[in-house]
């Protein structure tokens, strides 16, 4: 049984996986880089080590220096966490060479799933649907045309080599083909050195759908319903819910049919996800799948009451899966809102910086995953999300006013986050009526950066009027010296002080 | 004293102060209060039996906020005499100098895409700061000459260090 797991990030995903293992009773060791010696997840571990130099490549993507961390602390086990090693065939490969458990899938499992092609070819020879395309690759024009006739426009021609929207052309109509055709190959041979493309059907706004699945060393693996990721901007997850709006018990009961189906043609073993494209009828599409733990897995524990993390340790624990597939019942509605160091008012520029004042939301149905406090300094190295504020009730309605509330007691100041964004989703019509799809940022981005304010004259107005000037009076009082070495350590404290506490 | 909110212009005064007890008027409007300043940057204001709470985020000057009351956020500008001058001078200097190239928030030099010397056009990248995983580019707004290049690639920066001078 696993004794003591090194916890292979940084942050909030560190620090979830440090709780659960402190409940389990598992000791726990942290890894950070020199930038990272105050950030929380260091202090919260039973153990820590530094592992390099601030940039990730030389800290957090070193392999033996987390090796060697483990080997130092004798730790049985890695948890990756998401991001920087958690989807590595190599880092698994080698965990098992020195004989420490690696809390996640087979490195054969992440190699079948991490590449686009072969995964594609998987999931159809298990009978997964993906989206209609071209198996082959496209030689000539000619092909080209007749495959785009059979799939019907639009249709996407990608390079075979692709990523980050290179060698990508959507066609929309017959006369673009020959266009497209030269210009992805062209692209495609200039950035890839490979010029081989093939066509995909085009979804035009598809809701992003993924099914959480477990499964466990004897080919055991349910799945553990969906969660409905479709609010996105630039292909990042801002904001997501669980279940869908969109979802009928019958497209569930389908879908998750489909994710295990897929999950056990690389017999997958551990936490992993599913991720799916679905269309206004709902047809559904195997997107990719994610062989870790996700960002948004909290709403999935709210919802059905499960602590995947403890799922996880138990399956590399060598133990069948705790649950079965009746046992999986939705309870209620969960929210996550991604709260980031960003300026969502000036192009989501990153605000790294100190923050200053930190009031975080509590009260019934409220859950915070962060790893800030008040004097932090986030750092410019690593991602901008600080945390995820997750709520839960028992309808969605109930949900989005719960949501609602902690976004406004959500407090920070020092840096600038997206927190008034994502108030504002919260009020969007789309979002409120549950009928939206990957076209909903942009659809509603006038709504969603209104930063010019009308004025209103009402008493709210004034009230916040008056707030301000008061606090500007009583700054001007306090930074007017009254004896050099008198100075307040905390205003508002001194304030507090003099105004609130004497009774 | 004048005071924004948005695009809203008024006057406002204490008109008086005894402990919590404020009495302040807004243009016309006289408002009797009982005003705390709360630990965290809250201010608690009951007025009529009413209780508010604003939450004060004041900017570096000290004169701009954003004071966020439930699910509301208003956008206020204290304008005393310093401002106003500060605004009349602005009105004086006929447009906007930009002898400076600055990063807003602290990250680290991507790349240098000038060399001293050059002549940049208006709308011009000049420099790339990568800060969270994102690069920024910065512009140069009107046509000018690089001046003097203070940093290169790989450096840390500080927010608003100058990173290039212009001419």
């Amino acid at each position: 049984m696993i004794k003591k797991i090194l916890v292979a990030n940084r942050g909030e995903i560190a620090i979830r996986v440090m709780r659960s293992c402190k409940e389990m009773g598992i000791s726990t060791v942290a890894v950070y880089s020199e930038a990272d010696r105050t950030s929380r997840h260091v202090f919260y571990a039973d153990e820590a080590c530094c592992i390099g130099p601030a940039p990730s490549k030389e800290s957090y993507l070193v392999i033996d220096n987390i090796i060697a961390a483990a080997k130092h602390f004798d730790a049985d086990a890695i948890h990756p966490g998401y991001g920087f090693l958690s989807e590595s065939a190599e880092f698994a490969r080698r965990c098992a060479e020195e004989n420490i458990i690696f809390i996640g899938p087979s490195p054969e499992a992440m190699i079948a799933m991490g590449d686009k092609i072969s995964a594609r070819e998987t999931m159809i020879a298990a009978g997964v649907p993906v989206v209609p395309g071209s198996q082959e690759d496209l030689q000539t024009l000619e092909r080209v045309k007749e495959v785009a006739e059979e799939i019907g426009l639009p249709v996407m021609l990608k390079a075979t080599a692709g990523g980050g929207g290179k060698g990508m052309r959507l066609i929309r109509h017959k006369n673009e083909i020959e266009d497209a055709y030269n210009t992805a190959r062209s692209e495609a041979l200039a950035s890839f050195g490979n010029d081989i493309v093939y066509i995909e059907k085009f979804v035009k706004n598809p809701h992003h759908i993924e099914f959480q699945i477990l499964g466990d060393n004897f080919g055991n693996v349910i799945h553990l319903c969906e969660r409905e990721c479709s609010v996105q901007r630039r292909n990042q997850k801002i904001v997501e819910e669980s279940p869908s709006p969109m979802m009928t018990p019958a497209l569930r009961a389908k879908m998750g049919e489909a994710a295990v189906q897929a999950a056990k043609a690389v017999s997958y073993s551990g936490a992993g996800t599913i991720e799916f494209l679905v269309d206004d009828h709902q047809n559904f599409y195997f997107l990719e799948m994610n062989t870790r733990l996700q960002v948004e897995h909290p709403i999935t524990e709210e919802v059905l009451g499960v602590d995947l993390v403890k799922e996880q340790i138990n399956i590399a624990n060598n133990l069948t899966l705790r649950l079965r597939q009746e046992d999986v019942v939705q309870r209620g509605h969960a929210i996550e809102c991604r709260i980031c160091a960003e300026d969502s008012d000036n192009n989501f520029m990153p605000s790294p910086g100190i923050i200053k004042q930190l009031t975080e939301p509590l009260g019934i149905g409220t859950r915070v995953d962060n790893y800030v406090y008040e004097g932090y300094e986030i750092p410019m190295h690593y991602d901008p999300m600080m945390g995820k504020l997750i709520v839960w009730a028992v309808t969605r309605a109930y949900a989005i006013k719960r949501m609602r509330r902690v976004l406004y007691e959500y407090k920070i100041t020092g840096i600038k986050t997206n927190i008034n964004y994502l108030r504002r989703i919260m009020d969007t019509n789309d979002f409120l009526r549950g009928k939206y799809d990957t076209g909903f940022i942009e659809k509603n981005s006038d709504f969603l950066l209104k930063s010019t304010y009308e004025s209103t004259k009402d008493e709210t107005e004034d009230i916040a009027i008056i707030a301000a000037y008061m606090d500007y009076i009583l700054n001007l009082e306090e930074n007017t010296p009254k004896t050099a070495d008198n100075r307040p350590v905390s205003r508002w404290r001194e304030f507090g002080k003099r105004n609130v506490l004497r009774i | 004293m004048e005071i924004h909110i948005g695009d809203r212009i008024t006057n406002v005064e204490l008109v008086s102060k005894d402990d919590n007890k404020v009495v302040i008027s807004i243009d016309d409007k006289v408002y009797d209060l009982d005003v705390v300043m709360a630990e965290n940057g809250v201010c608690s204001i009951l007025h009529n039996g009413k209780s508010f709470n604003a939450e004060l985020k004041r900017s570096e000057s000290g004169k701009s906020y954003i004071v966020n009351t439930l699910f509301n956020t208003f956008p206020v500008n204290i304008v005393d005499s310093q401002a106003k001058y500060l605004r009349n001078r602005k009105k004086d200097d006929s447009d906007e100098q930009q002898d400076r190239i600055f990063s807003p928030m602290p990250g680290k030099v991507a790349k240098v895409l000038v060399n001293e010397g050059d002549s940049v056009e208006a709308g011009q990248s000049v420099i790339l700061i990568e800060a969270m995983k994102m690069q920024s580019e910065y512009k140069v707004k009107k046509d000018c000459k690089i001046k003097k290049i203070l940093v290169q690639q790989g450096d840390t920066i500080d927010g608003d260090q100058t990173l290039i001078t212009l001419e």
